[in-house]
């Protein structure tokens, strides 16, 4: 086996795994995108409740922080 | 005067200018609903002043990360080890990201100065070499 068939396997590993790949990232990011607006919409729908409980959990953190 | 008229536990009227207990409790109504309302009022006026609706519609995650910002100090975080270790670490990749490319470009300058320099003496040396050998 010569240098030249190795890459040529070693190029359609890639390619196939490439292929394989590809949707199942192509769907996270969609998803990932999908959660992205939802939150958006209700932090949008929900602007007070949202802002107190950031303030809440960042006073959470800093007295955890402080310890 | 005798302490015990003016505080009668069992609603009657003390005679002395004193309330009856449901008139005390409509007082305290009223008085909870006059903060209430001031409360409300002051929330509403801070909104409007702050725009606080504009700005989440804006920059929803902006907003939040800064009002999570706001209870980390109010908290007491600022002063915390925490604090301090993020900010040593931001620092340093802020300035690594801001120095290397000026180290990068004095490097190519001084670089290229260099490249010029020799080229200039490579130049000189071949002309004294060429007038070596005219006087031959």
């Amino acid at each position: 086996m010569n240098v030249n068939n190795v890459t040529h396997e070693i190029e359609e590993r890639a390619h196939a795994l490439s292929a394989r790949v590809r949707p199942q990232v192509r769907e996270a990011r969609q998803k990932l995108e999908s959660v992205g607006e939802t939150v958006t919409e209700y932090i949008k729908d929900n602007p007070a409740k949202c802002l107190v409980g950031a303030i809440a959990l960042g006073y959470i953190v800093g007295k955890i922080a402080r310890r | 005067m005798d302490p015990q008229a003016e505080t009668v536990p069992n609603g009657r009227s003390t005679g002395n200018g004193g309330r009856t207990l449901g008139e005390r409790v409509d007082r305290y109504n009223d008085t909870a609903q006059q903060a209430w309302e001031a409360t409300r009022n002051a929330v509403s006026d801070l909104r409007g002043t702050l725009d606080i609706d504009g700005r989440v519609q804006r920059n929803p995650y902006g907003t939040i990360a800064a009002a999570l910002g706001i209870g980390y100090v109010l908290g007491g975080g600022l002063f915390s080890p925490l604090t301090g270790r993020v900010v040593g670490l931001g620092l340093r990749i802020g300035l690594r990201l801001a120095v290397l490319p000026l180290l990068k470009r004095e490097l190519s300058d001084l670089a290229q100065a260099f490249e010029e320099g020799t080229g200039e003496q490579g130049a000189k040396g071949r002309r004294t070499r060429a007038n070596v050998n005219k006087e031959k």
